[in-house]
């Protein structure tokens, strides 16, 4: 090695850019796999580190939230700007700044550049998709650029990593290169009765101008090139929308069916890891904690894993070639009526299949207020955990009676109301949240519809892999403590003396599946706090029609909805594994109110626990997600409580209704 | 003599257009001025999304998406 070297050195480097600029691609393509993502403290703004070694330097790589403009607007330009002076706890102040412009763009790209000569920091232009300028006919002399900018210019184009070693030497070479001299902005007087940053906005503009004259050739105007022939097909009235229709539903198929039977395997290696475990440990305490407590609970974490990685799999698809603007574009009319925006029918739809993926998809909003609508309407999708409680009730007590036609049959017709109830509630949910709580000045909609271009495997994989990440261990963590705990609370205290007395009482009436083992559980279950606290919330839930197991059964399924089932079938004495047969199915028909012979279960009752659970926010996972995604325990807490009493109204004026009318 | 303007909203699809003014001076107009809607670039209307809302401008090369809203209080003249 040649004694002139310099002595390795540590350099912080800050990646700024606007969005879509494939600033995500160049971060892997220099540092890989980051080494943190995570959140801001209390913002909801994606922080991104990674590292990379180059010629015994080590360099740390810190991403910028994709920006258009260093004036602070909202959360994200704050970021960037906190980050860039160096007020950002956490993140030392970066030693040189590399601007990611797209050449496709060069004009609007290089605004943020110019502001960036501003900071006094040392900076790199990364100038990306030179590849597509070219095809477009744009030629950029980029020594001549980087001569009239002062400081180095490099066109890099990252799938085939063209450019990338030039940039490594650029960025090495930052410390002796010194910041460069902030671009002079002419002053209009025809501007001088604007505010000062609409004056300094067009004075920059003006100065790009006089800054690209004579180096870059005009770039070909539209519809010349194929993208441009399928850009107006896929944003065409008519032909967008059926394009959008399709893709929809493939996407939608797809987290609903293809993640189907990953979600078996998860339960069927977690069912056969539980009795493995089972068979290797003494009856007792600590094995049912591990078993029913520990293990299901990691199961009900797991479970959601293949939704998740499908879901974000399409998303960075469809975002990386540039669809989902466009997607946006098409559906913003339609959802800017209730207070929402285009941007908001992804996370929408995903979340029929399960909320989850679907609020974590909300991440794709930019705009704060239209996110944190989204989020708090998604639950409101009815979800798959949702649809075996319809199928069994539906199934059980509407009479399977024709409407209209003869293969239109009333239980079909049911079902499909309570899809329809949850998407009515949501628009209304935010039609007056957006004009009463989250009333404030307009926001604007200025979207970009970026160029057509292939994905990069590596970002989307990258993508997907980060929302599971993300998920488990974040979320993870926490649903998993919150299953444990309403584990504890539906098994304990337990007397021995009590429960054997109240076993015995419950087997000496005879019904059929009952056995020994299922009648100990469902009189554990009944002297449980969470047992108790049934009865306790009976007076509540009576005005729905409810006898106290029906209130149990409702407050146990607060990890999860789908439990609602297994939980009713301990109640009435069966093993938890009938949830789903006929012969819960049986049980619920035969059910009595206490002391008399009564049925429970009626159509005004199958119908009221129905829209409760159409409405209701029993999902724990759901709310430590809002939690997450927002940074703030305030949504969660709301998210609950509005859900909890409209599920509420709903069930009650739904029973009242149905039992007026003698159903 | 002030030039014939019109708002952007009226201009159809397909038109170019060369912008004057934007109305305002909240966070809406700074950021339109600064996606490059200055008083002086010129434009063309691409398209309009299903019921006519948003539209899809084309201008300094690339493809930008407004809403009417927004639309309206871009003053320019046709080009």
């Amino acid at each position: 090695m040649p004694a002139s070297d310099p002595a390795p050195a540590r350099l912080t480097v800050a990646l700024l850019g606007n969005p879509n600029t494939g600033k995500s691609t160049l971060f892997s393509a220099l540092a890989g796999i980051p080494t943190r993502v995570g959140n801001y403290p209390g913002v909801t703004v994606e922080e991104k580190l990674g590292r990379f070694t180059y010629r015994g330097s080590e360099i740390e790589l810190v991403d910028l939230p994709g920006t258009y403009s260093l004036t602070p607007q909202g959360p994200d330009e704050q970021v960037a700007v906190d980050v860039l002076h160096g007020r950002q706890p956490g993140v030392p102040r970066p030693d040189a700044v590399v601007i990611v412009a797209d050449a496709t763009n060069l004009e609007r790209n290089l605004f943020l550049a110019t502001q960036a000569t501003e900071l006094g920091l040392p900076l790199v232009v990364a100038l990306t998709l030179t590849d597509v300028g070219r095809r477009r006919g744009r030629a950029i002399d980029s020594a001549e650029l980087a001569r009239r900018l002062g400081c180095p210019v490099i066109p890099v184009a990252t799938p085939r990593g063209e450019g990338l070693t030039d940039l490594k030497d650029a960025i090495l070479g930052t410390p002796t290169a010194g910041p460069p001299r902030p671009l002079p902005l002419p002053a209009d007087p025809a501007h001088a009765h604007r505010p000062a940053a609409a004056r300094t906005a067009i004075a920059r503009y003006a100065a790009i101008e006089r800054l690209l004259a004579g180096i870059t050739s005009q770039i070909r105007p539209a519809n010349q090139l194929p993208e441009d022939t399928i850009d107006r097909l896929l944003t065409h009235p008519l032909w967008g929308t059926l394009a959008f229709t399709a893709v929809m539903l493939a996407v939608f198929s797809s987290i609903f069916w293809l993640a189907a039977p990953l979600m078996d395997l998860i339960s069927t290696g977690m069912d056969g890891l539980s009795a493995w475990v089972a068979a290797r440990l003494p009856d007792g305490a600590i094995r049912e904690l591990l078993v029913d407590g520990v293990l299901a609970g990691v199961g009900g974490v797991v479970v959601f894993v293949p939704q998740i990685a499908i879901l974000f799999l399409f998303i960075a698809a469809l975002e990386g070639c540039g669809y989902l603007a466009r997607a946006a574009y098409l559906m913003d009319r339609l959802l800017v009526g209730v207070g929402l925006s285009g941007k908001s029918f992804i996370p929408l739809l995903s979340s029929f299949a399960c909320a989850i993926p679907g609020i974590m998809a909300a991440r794709t909003i930019e705009n704060r207020r239209d996110r944190l609508l989204t989020i708090l309407v998604a639950p409101l999708m009815s979800c798959s955990a949702r649809l075996p409680v319809y199928l069994l009730l539906a199934g059980a007590f509407v009479p399977d009676v024709a409407v209209g036609v003869s293969w239109l049959r009333l239980p079909a017709v049911v079902l499909a109301g309570m899809y329809a109830l949850g998407v009515a509630v949501a628009a209304a949910v935010a039609w007056l949240l957006s004009r009463t709580l989250f009333r404030g000045p307009p926001q604007p909609f200025v979207m970009e519809l970026p160029g057509w271009r292939w994905p990069q495997a590596a970002v989307v994989l990258e993508r997907a892999r980060e929302a599971v990440w993300s998920f488990l261990q974040n979320a993870g963590t926490l649903i998993l403590a919150v299953s444990v705990v309403v584990w504890a609370l539906s098994n304990y205290p337990r007397d021995e003396v009590a429960i054997a007395a109240d076993a015995e009482a419950a087997l000496a009436t005879g019904e059929p599946e009952a056995d020994v083992e299922s009648a100990r559980r469902a009189a554990i279950q009944r002297g449980s706090i969470l047992g108790r606290a049934g009865k306790f919330v009976e007076p509540v839930v009576r005005p729905l029609g409810w006898d106290w197991r029906l209130g149990c059964a409702a407050i146990a399924s607060f990890p999860a909805r789908e439990v609602v089932l297994g939980t009713l079938a301990v109640l009435y004495n069966l093993p938890p594994e009938e949830a789903e047969g006929t012969a819960l199915e049986r049980r619920l028909k035969a059910a009595r109110w206490d002391g008399t012979d009564r049925p429970v279960f009626t159509l005004p009752v199958a119908l009221s626990i129905m829209v409760f659970f159409a409405l209701c926010a029993q999902c724990a996972s759901t709310l430590v997600v809002i939690g997450r995604e927002t940074q703030s325990w305030v949504w969660p807490v709301v998210t609950f409580t509005y859900m909890t009493v409209l599920a509420w109204i709903a069930a009650f004026a739904t029973f009242q209704f149905a039992t007026s009318m003698g159903w | 003599m002030p030039a014939p303007s019109a708002s952007l909203d009226t201009i159809a699809v397909g038109n170019a257009a060369r912008v004057l003014d934007i109305a305002g001076d909240d966070a809406v107009a700074i950021r339109l001025l600064e996606m490059g809607l200055t008083p002086g670039v010129g434009l063309r209307v691409l398209g309009r999304a299903p019921f006519g809302d948003p539209l899809e401008l084309e201008l300094r090369g690339y493809r930008l998406s407004i809403r009417r809203a927004e639309a309206l209080r871009v003053a320019v003249e046709p080009a």
